[in-house]
């Protein structure tokens, strides 16, 4: 079965879709920091990873996704959002935002585990 | 007596006629002075602003049309005749030339000269009347000149940019604020404004001269004119409109608005992170109760339970940060009335370690209170000072070890009561320290992990410490522990 690594700062959140993502059979690892996140991925080579767009800075999902996709790391990217909305800040994948998918905070369990099964498949 | 009419001259050698002609006068109400010879007249003539004089041309010493020349050269407006048996061609042309009214032939009849006099006085009348006019007039000309250049002043000096250009777009008059505001060291009137001006301005003065009616109003836009915030003006376009309702010109008026940006930048940063801050724990609320409620994801009973427990307390965290967001719009807005009253520092201290016992007996943490007598008061809000000790010596509980200690120190410094807080915690690294009263601004390390707070705590503590002016300060050692010092005014009403 598929192993998706999920980085984001809030245990609440990593818990919560650990438990999704678990009930419906995938294996998952978790980090809380971007660099507990870059390390996760590089020891583990997971299938899919789901990344906050913000931990301790306002933009560190971002650096940190910069980061996979420049050092060579091609694993599709899943971005937790949250307040993009609330503040007018609209983004969608590009350069800048080297990602696969949006999901939306909070999370709908049924809309996580399509976006993930579908960026699964397309691999 | 009726009133009189207006004063004449009559000159003439003959001393019938001159008393012939003054009584006539005299019975019509004029006020009538008489010279019996040239020299005589024109002294009488010169003295005096006559309204007409009648001057007989033939006299023995003076001739008539040099006692003319020489009252016309003093009183211009004096109206005068030249009275003569010997009218001939030569002397009507110079005596009209000289400035003569009229030419009354001898002898003439009662009528005749009533006639003309009267004649005479109207036009003395208009040309009196169109004197005053014309002085009332340069009056107003020299009053509108110094208040042009008053204007020309003012305009000069403001602060705003103002530029007018005409129909055809050239320019008609600026000020030096507007070369500064566009970079321009020098401008002509008659320039072509719209090649220097920016091209948004530009697009708004076509629109303006423009024959749809309906554009042709006032227009303001907000321009960068410096790049990362270093120059913004408001620049506002309004149309000078004339009496038939066409344009004359258009007059742009620049404002230079760097600071509002730069406030504005400040409080929509600060709405993204109020907003930020609010929307994480209610999302892990959120995606809690989304799972409980999903019938495909079975969740055994303890763990539903343990989510529910931390749903709790996000709930709780929320709560707190709304609380200590409406205590800083109130701070803010200063809506909150004070009570001031006298506060000895020590009882504060002792309500509040009183009220935190629960959390100290938690981690086990010791509070030790040095007081130097006599121990200061201070004028104050009991309920903002008693803000001030709680979030200071919660934050030392919190960040402190198991078993740790936390010192609390009163004492005085000049006019200061100086309150130092120390704890035996985690300490802060030097960037952290930095930030420390940054709205929002938590540390976050591996020791800090599990550690709840609003991240507005400090940031309370330090407006309210700033609105009483006083001073609070921070030392801290990373491992070792954290001091927070504050200097509070004794002497605050």
């Amino acid at each position: 079965m598929a192993l998706i690594a999920i980085i984001d700062d809030d245990p609440d959140i990593l818990d919560a879709s650990s438990l999704v993502l678990k009930s419906k059979g995938f294996d998952v690892v978790t980090a809380t920091n971007p660099v507990d996140g870059y390390d996760i991925v590089t020891k583990r080579n997971p299938n899919l990873i789901i990344l906050d767009v913000m931990m301790d800075e306002p933009d560190d999902g971002f650096f940190l996704a910069q980061k996979f996709r420049k050092n060579g790391i091609t694993t599709p990217i899943l971005m937790y959002t949250s307040v993009s909305k609330a503040i007018g800040l609209e983004f969608g994948k590009s350069d800048m935002v080297p990602v696969d998918d949006f999901v939306e905070k909070p999370i709908s369990p049924e809309e996580l585990v399509k976006k993930v099964e579908s960026l699964l498949q397309k691999k | 007596m009726n009133e009189t009419k207006g004063k004449i001259l009559v000159v003439d050698d003959e001393k019938g006629l001159r008393i012939g002609t003054q009584r006539l006068l005299e019975d019509e109400n004029f006020t009538v002075d008489t010279a019996e010879n040239g020299e005589q007249g024109i002294s009488l003539g010169v003295a005096s602003d006559y309204d007409l004089a009648i001057i007989d041309l033939k006299m023995p010493d003076v001739d008539g049309l040099e006692v003319l020349k020489q009252i016309k050269s003093v009183h211009p407006n004096t109206i005068c005749f030249i009275a003569t048996a010997y009218a001939s061609y030569e002397t009507a042309i110079e005596s009209t030339r000289l400035g003569a009214y009229g030419y009354i032939p001898k002898p003439f009849t009662p009528d005749e000269l009533i006639y003309q006099v009267e004649q005479g006085f109207r036009q003395r009348q208009l040309v009196v009347e169109s004197e005053l006019l014309k002085k009332e007039r340069d009056e107003n000309l020299i009053e509108i000149a110094s208040e042009k250049s008053r204007l020309n002043t003012i305009i000069k000096a403001i602060s705003d940019g103002v530029l007018v250009i005409n129909r055809i777009g050239e320019l008609v008059y600026f000020n030096t604020a507007a070369l500064k505001y566009f970079d321009l060291d020098s401008l002509s009137i008659g320039d072509s404004a719209l090649i220097h001006l920016p091209a948004p301005i530009v697009e708004i003065i076509k629109k303006i001269y423009s024959p749809d009616q309906a554009l042709q109003k006032t227009y303001s836009i907000q321009l960068e004119l410096k790049s990362n915030n270093e120059l913004f003006v408001e620049s506002t376009c309004t149309p000078i409109l004339q009496n038939d309702k066409s344009i004359a010109g258009v007059v742009v008026v620049i404002k230079n608005i760097t600071e509002f940006k730069k406030i504005e930048l400040i409080k929509s940063q600060f709405v993204s992170m109020v907003a930020h801050e609010l929307k994480t724990p209610m999302a892990a609320v959120q995606g809690f109760l989304n799972i409980i409620l999903d019938d495909s994801i079975s969740i055994p009973y303890d763990t539903q339970r343990d989510y529910l427990v931390r749903s709790v307390i996000r709930l709780k965290s929320l709560t707190d940060l709304v609380n200590d967001l409406l205590d800083i719009s109130r701070m803010e807005l200063k809506t909150k009335q004070r009570e001031i009253t006298e506060i000895k520092l020590d009882e504060i201290v002792q309500s509040v370690s009183q009220m935190l016992e629960l959390e100290l007996k938690k981690k086990g943490v010791t509070l030790i209170t040095h007081y130097e007598e006599p121990i200061p008061t201070i004028k104050a809000d009991a309920n903002e000072i008693n803000r001030i000790f709680t979030n200071l010596i919660s934050n030392a509980i919190k960040y402190n070890k198991d078993k740790g200690k936390i010192d609390i120190s009163i004492s005085h410094s000049g006019s200061y009561a100086v309150i130092q807080i120390s704890d035996s915690g985690i300490g802060m690294k030097t960037e952290e320290k930095n930030r420390l009263f940054q709205e929002f601004y938590r540390a976050k390390n591996e020791k800090t992990r599990g550690i709840s707070g609003t991240g507005l705590g400090l940031s309370i503590v330090k407006k309210i410490v700033e609105s009483y002016y006083g001073k609070i300060e921070v030392e801290s050692e990373y491992g070792s522990g954290t001091t927070f010092i504050i200097h509070f005014p004794i002497n605050t009403n």
